[in-house]
């Protein structure tokens, strides 16, 4: 691969996002759409010949980069696709600036092969983040602008401290991020994997840096969540956790089983914090913690099948999550809302966006035949598997790990219950005179429905088969292939379907159903007394121990974020009492400090 | 000769203000404006021309140990560069926004001396000479702080003039010992004569110095004066005081000092280190919880000298660079981040954050520029600060020191969060305000352009093949330590 035809994938978005500028917004439009098209097909042809072997100093493209690369376009050329139509009038301009921009941002990441260059486009797709955060309309777009520019900003810093520490021995000209295999004995091993896991968890939206993920989703424009924190951020997150695991460090078995907990209690503690909200941006938004969590999981295992399942499930959640989004934004847009309580019986209005997020709610909870189910599974038993080689305590270790995944699917498929209801089923009165979607946004959502749908179905021939082996090959990992040879989506499919068919022929052998009005204590029902769907699960914040937890995460003692600026606040406002504005005290800190140095001058000199 | 214009200038700048403006301003401008443009292109042209070299000029024909001479190097000229952009565009700011004070010809007057006496500290290669020229920029500080008239302005003001009054006494008892001990007062003399002397009293001296110039520099322990002169001034002049006094009287000196006549000892080395960290942290961390944008703005200047503390402390060609390249850019971004404050003082009348609210689309020029300024201060790409700040981290790796790296890290990080904070609640707040009556005009807005232009180009520096062309000199200056007293004579001794 020529060096050069990696160029066009930073400077011809950079170059566009300049000439938006000065476009009218509907060229604007035209020109991102089509560059989109070109970077994708660009992408498309880079992926047979992508290899290390002939790239520069500073920028390279090898498997993983490439397949990275590739999504990354697919996903940013649907979401413009949705955005073409219904992105706020006052924000459009500086959008679609900052749409190709943001993509431009994102491939010099995944391209930067110097480690200089990948600190600027990581610190760069930050900034881009941040603007887009501003660009948000409700009252608390600002504090969520803030919010997470400090904490995706501050990931940065430790971005840069963890890659110094890694090469920072060498000259500047040879900061190569490949083969760098930093042994545990090294000098600050720790420093430097602790410091780019900070990074890399904060971008993808782990645990405990995820916080900033439910108030960007809640407040930014929503083609904008859908691009970042849903798409490609997860990318870039786990790209780089990605390379820690396989290429810039050598992991010891307890490093790898930490990162795996620190992925499952990703996956519990923000399903469970979906499960209580009642704005549909915000769920979408603890859902997006939550199944990083699963890559997490599976890349951080080591384990060869749940690393290429984590690599599978990255892929799967872009689609399945922007999805998901891009259909909330339609809702959004029609309706002018995105609290549950607003929302409901939008299924009649609005089938087609009903049937895209209904596709999504299915992937994302793990129901065959959808791609969720598959990326799941083969984290699942890639995980069994490395637990059948452990010692015994870190097998019991593992097995709980496991088991709150699995329980983390599972409260998952039920919180999409409540989305589904709240958003689509029910009754409401007040949304029967809402249009479906505009056709390009139908559109978006249904491209990423259908996908959701082929990689769930030829999930072996297709994207296992043609993406991630030659990926987990490259990585040097190619026992993962001897998993794919038994894995059968159809027969699994077929296993459903025959329980799905029972469960269907069972509701009609016994089938006693009877349609009536509802009514309350003899009158029609009020709609104040509509089931809104957002009070559901209302009964897990009051269980015994979790009701606690729940308190605690609400008086955010789980936030990082609050914690430390809580810390910082105080020890500030300490300092500041030693200031008080007393010339006296002032001139005998100068005193003081020429004591001081009196000292050391005559102990050291 | 150029080196003399650079103090001659600008004070006869102010002494034709004195003398022909009147009771209009008018003139008081055209002549500062002609006065700070000519030092700017001297100070370009000697960089570009006379960077590698280093000449002295004999006043008045003396020689030296007789006479007092001033030396021009590339660092004094990067200086002087830096000193001059930033007094221009300070200018610039000046002119709608001390009008709309009071129109007063003595405020030019004043930063024509203010000028004069940071370029004298910086050309001259006398340390007596330097104290007298330290006194004029201070006097016309004091009193510049005091502009406003307000009881908190003389306030501070007085507070300033007690301290700095106090370090200057310190720095004249250090001055005075190195005189009793060495007999000259050249500082290449200095240098040659001291390692000859008892290693105590040398110790000594420099400590002295240290705390002299430290609380120029406003270093911790010695910065308390720095908050309520630099917010109480006007903008402009906050800006000349934390962007560029500061380093004139303070950096620039403990460089001058430490490395080309004290030589690099290593235990005030690993000194500046401990005090570069510490200011780093104590600094943010007093900025991070103010509410008065200017007072947050001076309270970062401090954790910003500190970066460059520390970078010298390093000690390491890498380090230096670090150093020169964050003073550089610190000058830049800060300068600017006080345009900003200053305009928004001057349409809105508060510097509350609280009471500022929505003002990105009232005021798009400066919520932009404040926010290049912002980015650049807290280190995020592409801008200045994240490339001297990444330099710094490397070298302090690469030179054996992780804990310091880490402050610095951590200090950018709180950095970040107070920025943030000012976007948050200066520019992106809830309050709305109406149509004000004053709005900045073309030259303030100029003025802030120029320098958020800077501050996206300023990051080519870095680039190498620039580098060796602007940094790379002033870098081997300081690192060349004490081979400035060959230069300076001019012959190999």
């Amino acid at each position: 691969m020529e060096p050069s035809a990696l160029l066009t994938f930073l400077f011809l978005p950079a170059a566009v996002a300049v000439i938006n500028l000065f476009l009218p917004v509907r060229a604007a439009k035209a020109l991102t759409l089509l560059t989109l098209l070109y970077l994708l097909y660009c992408a498309i042809t880079l992926w047979p010949s992508a290899s290390l072997g002939s790239s520069s100093v500073y920028l390279g493209v090898d498997r993983l980069a490439a397949f990275v690369l590739l999504f990354a376009q697919i996903l940013s050329t649907v979401i413009l696709l949705f955005s073409l139509k219904g992105v706020r009038r006052d924000i459009e301009r500086f959008f679609f600036v900052l749409f190709p921009l943001t993509v431009a941002f994102c491939n010099g990441v995944l391209l930067s092969r110097h480690a200089l260059l990948f600190l600027i486009f990581w610190g760069l797709s930050g900034v881009s983040l941040y603007l887009f955060a501003l660009l948000g309309k409700d009252a608390e777009a600002s504090a969520a602008a803030k919010k997470t520019f400090i904490i995706i900003g501050g990931s940065d810093v430790f971005l840069i401290l963890g890659l110094v520490l890694l090469i920072g021995s060498r000259p500047v000209d040879l900061w190569w991020l490949d083969k760098l295999n930093l042994r545990p004995e090294a000098p600050l091993y720790w420093l430097a994997f602790v410091s780019l896991l900070i990074a890399s968890l904060a971008k993808a939206g782990g645990f405990p840096l995820h916080t900033w993920v439910p108030d960007f989703s809640k407040s930014s424009p929503i083609e904008s969540v859908a691009l970042l924190p849903a798409s490609l951020d997860k990318l870039l997150g786990i790209f780089l956790l990605a390379r820690m695991m396989t290429s810039l460090f050598v992991v010891g078995l307890t490093v790898k089983m930490i990162v795996v907990s620190i992925g499952a209690f990703t996956i519990i503690s923000a399903v469970m914090m979906a499960l209580s909200q009642h704005n549909g941006r915000r769920m979408l938004g603890y859902h997006a913690v939550s199944q990083v969590g699963y890559m997490i999981m599976g890349v951080g295992s080591g384990n060869p099948l749940a690393f290429a399942g984590g690599l599978f499930h990255m892929i799967n959640h872009t689609i399945y999550k922007s999805n998901l989004f891009l259909s909330l934004g339609s809702v959004e847009k029609q309706t002018g809302s995105s609290e549950f309580d607003d929302l409901g019986g939008l299924a009649k209005s609005m089938p087609l966006t009903f049937i895209m997020a209904l596709v999504g709610a299915l992937a994302i909870s793990g129901i065959p035949p959808f791609n969720g189910f598959f990326s799941k599974w083969m984290i699942y038993q890639g995980l069994l598997e490395t637990a059948k080689t452990l010692p015994v305590g870190y097998q019991l270790w593992m097995l709980i790990c496991l088991i709150l995944a699995i329980f983390g699917s599972a409260l998952t498929l039920a919180s999409f219950v409540k989305f589904l209801h709240a958003v689509f089923l029910g009754r409401n009165p007040g949304t029967h005179k809402v249009r479906e979607a505009p056709i390009n946004q139908w559109l978006a959502t249904g491209i990423l429905a259908i996908l959701c749908a082929i990689f769930g179905l030829f999930a072996v021939a297709l994207p296992l088969k043609k993406l991630i082996v030659p990926v987990m090959v490259d990585l040097g990992m190619p026992e993962a292939m001897q998993f794919i040879g038994f894995f059968h989506p159809l027969l699994l499919l077929g296993l459903f379907a025959v329980v799905f068919g029972l469960g269907i022929l069972l509701y009609f052998l016994v089938r006693t159903v009877r349609y009536d009005d509802v009514y309350l204590g003899g009158q029609p029902a009020d709609p104040r007394f509509r089931i809104t769907g957002s009070d559901f699960y209302r009964e897990v914040r009051e269980m015994p121990v979790l009701n606690k937890i729940f308190a605690a995460a609400d008086k955010k003692y789980c936030d990082v974020y609050e914690m430390g600026s809580k810390g910082t606040f105080a020890f500030s406002g300490w300092l500041q009492k030693l200031h008080p504005g007393l010339l006296p005290l002032y001139i005998l800190y100068i005193f003081l400090g020429l004591l001081i140095l009196g000292l050391v001058i005559n102990i050291g000199g | 000769m150029i080196l003399p214009y650079f103090v001659l200038l600008p004070l006869l700048a102010a002494f034709l203000i004195a003398l022909l403006a009147g009771k209009k301003d008018d003139w008081a401008i055209a002549l500062s404006f002609m006065a700070t443009l000519s030092i700017l292109a001297l100070s370009v042209f000697g960089f570009i021309t006379m960077r590698e070299q280093t000449f002295t000029y004999a006043m008045s024909g003396w020689n030296i140990p007789i006479g007092i001479c001033l030396v021009q190097d590339a660092l004094s000229l990067f200086m002087l560069f830096m000193i001059s952009l930033i007094a221009l565009t300070s200018l610039c700011f000046s002119v709608q926004y001390i009008r709309h004070l009071a129109q007063d010809w003595k405020y030019y007057a004043l930063f024509m001396l203010l000028l004069t006496g940071m370029n004298g500290v910086v050309v001259t290669g006398d340390l007596f000479n330097l104290y007298v020229f330290m006194e004029i920029a201070l006097i016309a500080a004091f009193a510049l702080v005091a502009y406003g008239c307000r009881a908190e302005e003389y306030e501070a003001s007085f507070k300033y003039a007690i301290m700095g009054g106090f370090s200057s006494s310190v720095i004249l008892i250090a001055i005075a010992l190195t005189y009793s001990s060495t007999s000259t007062l050249t500082l290449a003399g200095i240098a040659q004569a001291l390692p000859g002397l008892d290693q105590r009293l040398v110790m000594w001296i420099a400590a002295l110095f240290l705390v002299g110039f430290g609380l120029k520099a406003a270093a911790i322990p010695f910065h308390t004066w720095l908050p309520d002169a630099h917010s109480s001034a006007p903008a402009p002049i906050s800006s000349m005081l934390s962007g560029v006094l500061i380093k004139a009287l303070g950096i620039y000196v403990l460089i001058r000092l430490f490395y080309n006549v004290f030589n690099a000892p290593p235990l005030f080395m690993n000194l500046l280190l401990i005090i570069g960290s510490v200011s780093i942290m104590l600094g943010v961390f007093l900025a991070i919880g103010q509410w008065d944008l200017k007072r947050l703005l001076a309270y970062h200047s401090i954790s910003q000298i500190g970066y460059i503390l520390l970078g010298l402390g390093l000690a390491t060609p890498l380090g230096i660079l670090g150093a020169v390249f964050h003073l550089f850019n610190h000058a830049i971004f800060k300068s600017l981040l006080f345009y900003g404050a200053g305009a928004v003082e001057m349409v809105l009348g508060t510097r509350n954050l609280k009471k500022m609210g929505k003002l990105a689309h009232l005021l798009p020029i400066t919520a932009g520029t404040n926010m290049v300024a912002s980015l650049s201060i807290s280190g995020i790409p592409p801008f200045n600060g994240f490339f001297s700040k990444l330099i710094l981290i490397i070298a302090a790796i690469q030179a054996g020191h992780p804990v310091y790296a880490f402050w610095a890290i951590l200090g950018s990080l709180l950095t970040l969060a107070s920025f943030m904070k000012v976007q948050r609640y200066g520019f992106y707040g809830e309050v709305e305000h109406q149509k004000p009556n004053i709005m900045p005009g073309k030259l303030i807005h100029a003025a802030m352009l120029i320098l958020a232009v800077i501050c996206l180009l300023s990051s080519l520096f870095i680039v190498p093949g620039i580098r060796e062309h602007t940094l790379d000199p002033v870098v081997d200056v300081i690192n060349n330590k004490i081979h400035y007293i060959e230069l300076v004579y001019g012959r190999a001794l």
